[in-house]
Order: structure tokens, then C-alpha cells, then sequence
């Protein structure tokens, strides 16, 4: 019994140098059965493919960065330590999303709480260094590029204005692409839900960006 | 021909859609959700109504300048702070599972007294309390007199009646074993 158990393992443990391409081909659920078989490196296999998702995905939703890639190691570690507990039969990317949903939820209520640390969030996401330069092309105008500095600022205000339960649904639809069940799954609401407050996120954005936009 | 109106106001009916019903369906019209039927009356109503064609605009130009936000990336320590977070985590759980079995096993130990003592208890509170006993049943007897155990003994009523006092007779009854003994040494010699 202990031979078919240990033959299995190393089927799922391929030896050699390839076993991280042969970890990049597999399907999630693959590499989940492989870091559960006891290979190690499968879970950097999930972290290469979730952590930018993740990051951008609880960026978008409390707009603090550098708390934003401490949520998503948060996120990283509870993965790792229940990955054995997770319901193979779902989807992986729900569960994980569902983790980091539930992080930037708390982290918004402490922020509520504790005005501070609204504060210092808010200051430090329209730091300098936070601007990401690629929005940004060089063959543009000077003007062309304030303008355009300009008009993300002014998207990731508008986001950041919207409530959050609207912002939420909002991010992981537009941003994320997920569809409507698998939101209704990460927020754990009904799906009518999920439609009404995508509608109603989706209307107040345009209010309030529309003045802007012409 | 009232048949033929019928008719037709039912076909405009199926094909006409007020702006209210345009506004519930945008939703599932933006994510290309909508049946084919609805799909056409929606783009027909678009058409015909410009106000509802302002807000489809603005909706979907919205929607594209927050999909084209620029993506940020992990920092470039992300990867080493995650892993000697892991590490911590890791020696944290170690440490809990531990304390978790020592936990378990003072459980254990705190549970099986707890018995003992309740057991202890439980047998020492059966001792004190009088239990439903189950006595013999009472039989009656006549009280035995005062004077019965005052009767005197056999040997004074014997000394009463040989006209002995009482005092000589137990003398010579202590001094007969010594009395024999001192005649057998005096033969003896």
C-alpha cells in the first residue's frame, strides 16, 4: 500500500529541471493536486499566477498599495497553510479571490474605524512613486500626458468613491473579468444581488466620470 | 381588419421597448448577456430613443477607461517577503500544533481527575446518606425485670443456706489452691 502510495507521489513529482514548466502546464487544479502530493515548488507555481490578480484586484478596491501587497502575501499564506482543506471541487481562483475579497473587506472596516489610517492610505496612494509609467506614452505631449495623468487619477478617484459592496462587485467584474456566479461566490450575496449592485456601481461611475470624459 | 390591428399593435408591442425596460436589461446589453430577440429590440431601441443612446455611450466609454487603468506590479521584494513570511508561518504552526497536543494531552489529564474526584465524591455522598434500609421486623418482648438481674449468684445462696457468711466463704475460696500447695511441700519433706 505504502509503494502504491509512494510510486503515486512521484508521478505527481516529476524529478529534473523541467518540473516547473511541467507545473506551468498543468491547470490549476493540477498544480494544487501537485503541492498537495508534497511538491513544494507548486506553490510558487500559484503565486507567479495569482499575485499581480490578487494585487490589483484588493489595489483596486482600498487603493493603498503597499497594504495592498500585504494582503496579498495574507492571502498567500492562508492559501498555504489550508490549501489541504479546500474543496477540490471548485474552482481555485474563486477560493483564492474569495481570501483576498474577505482581507480588503476587513481592511476597509478597521479603516473605517480608525480615521488615521484612512488618512495616511489615502496620502499615500497618490504618492509619486505609486504613479505606475506605462499609462503614460513618451511620444505623447507634455500636455498630452498631464491630461492623461490627469484622467486616471480622476477614474481611480471615481472608483474609489463608489460604496463598497458597489466597488467591490465593480472591480471584480470589470477589472478581473469574473463572471456574475462567480462574484455571487466570492461575496457570498445571490446572484440578483451581484446584477443589481454591478448596475447601479456601473451608473454611478459614468455620473461621475461622464462630466470629465468630453 | 380589427383582426390586422390586433395584430400588428401585438407585434409593436413584442418589438417596441420603453426606456425603463432598456435600463433593466443594460446590464446583460453591455456583457453581450441578452438572448438574440432582446439583443434586437435593445439596439432598435437605441435607435429610436437618443437619450438612452447617450447613456449607453457613457456607460461603455466609462467602463473602457477603468478597464485600460494601468495594471501595477508586485514590488520586486514581494517574492522575499512572502517567503520569510511563509517561514514564520510555518515555524508559528509548529509551534501551535505543540502546544496543541501538550494542550490536549493537560485535557486529558484535567478530565480523567475531574472523573476521579466525581467518582470519589459520588461514592463517599452514597456512604453518608441513609439509605432506604431494610430493617427486621419488630417483634415484641416483654421487658425483663430489674429484679431478675439482681438475683443473687448460685455460690452465696449455696454459702446462705451452710449458715456461711458471705466474706468467709469467698476467703476460703481464694485461700484453697495456696492452702493445698503449702500441705503437699510440708509431706514432701
Amino acid at each position: 500500500m505504502a509503494t502504491i502510495a509512494r510510486k503515486q507521489t512521484v508521478a505527481v513529482q516529476p524529478q529534473g529541471a523541467n518540473v516547473r514548466e511541467q507545473l506551468r502546464a498543468m491547470d490549476d487544479s493540477g498544480v494544487v493536486t501537485a503541492f498537495l502530493s508534497g511538491e513544494e515548488r507548486a506553490f510558487s507555481e500559484l503565486v507567479d499566477r495569482y499575485q499581480t490578480r490578487l494585487l490589483n484586484f484588493i489595489y483596486r478596491t482600498i487603493g493603498d498599495r503597499e497594504k495592498a501587497e500585504d494582503l496579498v502575501q495574507e492571502v498567500f499564506i492562508r492559501v498555504y497553510r489550508h490549501l489541504h482543506r479546500f474543496d477540490r471541487s471548485k474552482k481555485f481562483s474563486t477560493w483564492a479571490y474569495t481570501i483576498a475579497s474577505n482581507l480588503a473587506k476587513n481592511e476597509l472596516r478597521n479603516r473605517s474605524r480608525n480615521p488615521l489610517v484612512l488618512f495616511q492610505a489615502v496620502q499615500k496612494n497618490w504618492q509619486e512613486d505609486d504613479r505606475p509609467l506605462q499609462f503614460e506614452d513618451s511620444s505623447s505631449r507634455p500636455d498630452d500626458m498631464y491630461r492623461k495623468r490627469h484622467l486616471r487619477e480622476l477614474v481611480e478617484e471615481s472608483v474609489a468613491k463608489l460604496p463598497e459592496h458597489h466597488r467591490h462587485v465593480f472591480v471584480l467584474r470589470e477589472l478581473e473579468g469574473k463572471s456574475y456566479e462567480e462574484i455571487a461566490e466570492i461575496t457570498d450575496c445571490n446572484l440578483g444581488t451581484v446584477k443589481s449592485r454591478l448596475n447601479r456601481a456601473r451608473n454611478s461611475f459614468a455620473e461621475i466620470v461622464a462630466p470629465y470624459m468630453d | 381588419m380589427r383582426v390586422m390591428r390586433v395584430l400588428v399593435l401585438r407585434t409593436l408591442k413584442t418589438w417596441i421597448m420603453d426606456c425603463r425596460d432598456f435600463r433593466d436589461q443594460h446590464l446583460a446589453f453591455v456583457d453581450d448577456t441578452l438572448p438574440g430577440v432582446e439583443l434586437v429590440r435593445m439596439q432598435m431601441h437605441l435607435t429610436e430613443c437618443e437619450e438612452c443612446a447617450r447613456h449607453d455611450a457613457t456607460i461603455r466609454r466609462s467602463l473602457m477607461l477603468f478597464r485600460n487603468l494601468p495594471r501595477i506590479e508586485p514590488s520586486p521584494d514581494f517574492s522575499k517577503n512572502l517567503e520569510r513570511k511563509l517561514q514564520e508561518a510555518k515555524l508559528l504552526d509548529m509551534a501551535a500544533a505543540r502546544s496543541s497536543r501538550t494542550r490536549r494531552l493537560g485535557a486529558a489529564v484535567t478530565f480523567s481527575s475531574v472523573v476521579m474526584l466525581a467518582y470519589i465524591g459520588f461514592s463517599l455522598r452514597q456512604v453518608d446518606t441513609p439509605q432506604d434500609l431494610t430493617l427486621p421486623p419488630v417483634v415484641a418482648i416483654a421487658p425483663t425485670s430489674e429484679m431478675a438481674s439482681a438475683s443473687p449468684a448460685p455460690e452465696m445462696v449455696a454459702a446462705v443456706s451452710l449458715g456461711l457468711p458471705l466474706w468467709t466463704a469467698a476467703f476460703y475460696a481464694e485461700q484453697t489452691p495456696v492452702h493445698f500447695a503449702s500441705i503437699e511441700l510440708t509431706s514432701a519433706r
